[in-house]
């Protein structure tokens, strides 16, 4: 492995990576099979795949930005989570693959005006990508709580299917018998095997600029027991922080231009759902996800680790706290929502994460009451008795009379709205007034700095979006390689 | 999709007096309709005034008068009716409700507890099948306007009105837990020959360019011509299917509200009317604060049949009829268009000024 924590030093190298995650990751490996000088810095540490239970509280503690949640402040605020160890976000996620969708890619080319973007190429790449990850359906069994979505939705004659993932598992195996394979275990490796050098536990301060170019940046360590800043200087930086990081490293280092102004999620609202049998599995997610309604609504399952089964009976603990010991009867699902909302991210100086914020618009909520209800009513179809959603003042729903009891007191401010797809905050195009970046992922008024992470997805995709990250940073990074092999 | 049945010898139909149903006993005693039946009508009316006019039209009717939200109606009008009186089979129609009310109390008076009470007598006397007219309103609009309404829903009333026919569909879940076999349509807003002034008024705002389009007219809503309506109704109480079951009863595709003022506008014109470009264009604010308004005046009781219709305007109510015709071979024929002529065409046949 080329990874390490202990480098104080002042290095050089011609391409800089900042972040390892779907996009980083990616890009790294690209560049550096084509011949380039690759360093790669990663503010979190290295994990092993099975050296933490997936879905637990000490993944979270681990893997994740401080240490699992962190809050968009609008009405509601909305919670969201960042993954922060090498490989982001592939390392926790559910691994659920959805290639981006076509109507999708061609709103983004001609809203954006992304040249050379097209469909083919993307999905071209996506191809590429799933062989790479080994992207498969669960071969043998699913999980109990996978099936409750499945059969409810039949039941109702809902469209619904298999998420496919990337994990590898043994002939015929079932779903818990998977391993994920995340970006420490493909791209990272082929990276460091073309060359790249990576760096964990450290964090960048800032990007010393001269003019339009940037020439060094300024490290400090996150490990505990080195204290020694650090200083690369490069003749490229690719900025692959993740859609929160990403535009606040570019504010700091003086971008300003559509930077952080437009973040883009897919909000969710919760509930819990309890069978007169065992259907939690902690350490796993539900592959089924129920598409009727999208890309508007999409319902799917949740981690439901006992402490998020607690997590998501909180908002009225009074009457559905004493549930909790029951969990293994009960799973959490989602409904997600495509939103019309936008949010900001702002770095503020002196400050170490940027203020985030979040307003979903009066059809927001609208919409995630009505995904609840139908979750709620899928559930009941699966033959839940008991249904919890996650929202203050909540009523527990039995049956279909409550479901209207349940519509008539949501309020999309009194609920746990909640996120993990989070994008757009540096979008790509050659429309200078909506985009950060041009068609490739380069900063606008920059002469060496680049995006390409999931900031440069014009809006949110309407399904799972690491596909559509991964697809757009090997885009761009090869076109980056082509240009200067010319 | 079974065989359809023979139709019953006796068909009771509540709210026959009313659009709907004028619509119905129409349709079954006319010679030349598709859906003309032999057997007997017995027919509720609450307004004594419909009763004459009804007796007059063929003397295979029987016509009640009174109101259903007293339970000795319902008991009235199924006397001699039960199944050891040896009347052949019985169908029960059941259109009666109330939508523009004098005051709040009636909507679950008429619509809940006169279901209620139908539901008890047909029960009683045995009857083959009964058909519930329900109705959007259980369920709300839809949250985006790209989203429709799938044929299973949880529910979510709109206001007064939504709650009483949420209510009354409650009491058919629980008859059909009884053992009583009655099934639901759920039609949208309808349209066409016997409609009552407030919908002559909707021709004349587009006629004379003063419809209220909200916020760009982009909203979607489902309609369903009358005729549209009666074939729904008439298969689902022939086809043999499961109780309790409920379909969308609509025209094939929700139109926008653009799209419906300007098809009535054509229809119009070709049935030479002159016809004003429509200049009414509403910021979507209008539509929000009617409901606001409406929602105060139902918390006290009141009900404002201007601010309803406004506040709901700018509202998408668009439903999915693909189950009514996997399980009733359900075919909606006639066009936005044609049904609107034929609306039209209505109209000045009664000799009223649009």
């Amino acid at each position: 492995m080329t990874a390490t924590n202990e480098w104080a030093a002042n290095h050089e190298c011609e391409v800089l990576v900042i972040g390892s995650g779907a996009g980083g990751a990616t890009t790294a490996a690209i560049l550096a099979e084509a011949g380039h000088d690759v360093l790669i810095i990663e503010e979190g540490p290295w994990v092993d795949q099975g050296e933490v239970v997936p879905f637990s509280l000490e993944q979270m503690d681990r893997q994740y930005r401080s240490g699992g949640v962190t809050v968009a402040l609008g009405v509601p605020s909305i919670a969201y989570t960042e993954g922060r160890c090498a490989g982001g976000g592939t390392e926790v996620n559910s691994g659920l693959y959805r290639r981006p969708p076509e109507q999708a890619i061609a709103r983004w080319q001609s809203e954006y005006a992304i040249d050379d973007f097209d469909a083919d190429g993307l999905l071209s790449i996506c191809e590429e990508v799933e062989a790479e990850l080994t992207v498969q359906t669960v071969p043998g069994e699913h999980t109990r709580a996978s099936e409750i979505l499945r059969d409810g939705a039949a039941a109702l004659g809902w469209q619904h299917d298999e998420s496919p993932r990337w994990m590898s598992y043994p002939e015929g195996g079932r779903a818990v018998d998977g391993k994920r394979q995340s970006m420490t275990r493909t791209y990272l490796p082929r990276a460091f095997a073309a060359g790249a050098r990576m760096l964990t536990e450290h964090r960048l301060d800032r990007i010393v600029m001269s003019g339009g170019s940037a020439t060094s940046a300024e490290l400090s360590t996150t490990a505990t027991g080195i204290d020694q800043p650090t200083t690369i200087t490069f003749k490229s930086v690719f900025v692959c922080g993740g859609a929160i990081q990403t535009p606040a490293i570019l504010q700091r280092a003086g971008f300003r231009h559509r930077v952080g102004r437009t973040l883009a999620v897919h909000p969710t609202v919760k509930l819990a759902a309890r069978f007169d049998e065992t259907v939690n599995t902690p350490d796993d997610v539900p592959v089924f996800q129920v598409k009727e309604f999208a890309p508007g609504i999409s319902f799917g399952g949740s981690a439901s680790h006992p402490g998020l089964v607690a997590l998501s009976l909180i908002d009225n603990w009074r009457d559905f706290g004493a549930t909790v010991t029951a969990w293994p009867e009960l799973a959490i699902y989602y409904a997600a929502i495509t939103s019309q909302g936008r949010g900001w991210v702002q770095a503020i100086p002196g400050v170490r994460d940027p203020i985030v914020t979040y307003r979903l618009t009066k059809r927001d909520r609208a919409l995630l009451g009505q995904g609840l209800a139908r979750l709620a009513l899928l559930m009941l179809e699966a033959g839940a008795g008991e249904v919890y959603p996650s929202f203050k003042q909540a009523p527990l729903v039995r049956n279909r009379a409550d479901l209207a009891k349940m519509t008539a007191a949501f309020a999309a401010t009194q609920a746990s709205v909640m996120t993990v797809h989070l994008c757009s905050t540096a979008p790509m195009g050659e429309n200078y007034k909506r985009t950060a970046t041009d068609s490739f992922g380069k900063v606008h008024g920059a002469t060496n700095v680049w995006v390409n992470d999931a900031a440069l997805l014009p809006d949110a995709p309407g399904v799972n979006p690491q596909a559509s990250v991964m697809a757009i940073a090997i885009r761009n990074a090869r076109r980056f390689a082509d240009e200067r092999a010319g | 999709m079974s065989q359809q049945l023979a139709p019953p010898d006796v068909t009771v139909i509540t709210g026959a007096g009313g659009w709907l149903g004028t619509g119905l006993v129409a349709a079954f005693l006319s010679g030349d309709h598709e859906y003309q039946r032999a057997g007997r009508l017995r027919l509720l009316v609450r307004d004594p005034g419909d009763a004459v006019a009804l007796r007059a039209a063929s003397d295979r009717v029987e016509v009640f008068v009174g109101d259903i939200g007293r339970a000795d109606t319902a008991r009235d009008l199924f006397r001699g009716l039960h199944h050891t009186d040896a009347v052949g089979s019985v169908d029960v129609i059941h259109t009666a409700g109330i939508i523009h009310p004098n005051k709040m109390a009636d909507f679950d008076a008429v619509n809940h507890q006169g279901t209620e009470h139908i539901l008890r007598a047909a029960e009683n006397a045995g009857v083959r099948r009964m058909v519930h007219v329900s109705s959007n309103s259980p369920f709300g609009t839809n949250a985006d306007v790209a989203d429709t309404f799938g044929h299973d829903e949880p529910f979510h009333p709109y206001f007064g009105y939504g709650r009483s026919k949420m209510d009354a569909e409650l009491r058919v879940q629980d008859a059909v837990d009884r053992g009583l076999n009655v099934v639901m349509v759920r039609p949208p807003w309808f349209y066409g020959p016997h409609q009552p002034a407030r919908q002559t008024t909707f021709f004349t705002l587009v006629r004379t360019g003063r419809f209220p389009v909200l916020g760009g007219g982009h909203q979607r809503r489902s309609m369903v011509f009358i005729d549209n309506l009666i074939e729904g109704i008439v298969r689902a109480e022939l086809t043999p299917t499961a109780p309790g079951l409920a379909w969308w009863i609509a025209d094939e595709r929700a139109y926008t509200v653009s799209e419906i003022v300007e098809t009535v506008g054509r229809a119009l014109t070709a049935e030479g009317y002159d016809v004003k470009p429509n200049r009414l264009k509403l910021p979507n604010v209008v539509g929000d604060i009617a409901e606001r308004i409406d929602g105060v005046f139902q918390r006290v009781d009141k009900y404002n049949q201007q601010f309803h219709v406004l506040g709901e305007m700018n509202k998408t109510i668009a439903v999915d009829i693909r189950a009514a015709q996997r399980d009733l071979g359900y075919s909606p024929d006639v066009s936005l268009y044609d049904g609107m002529r034929r609306s039209i065409q209505w109209c000045r046949e009664q000799d009223i000024e649009l």
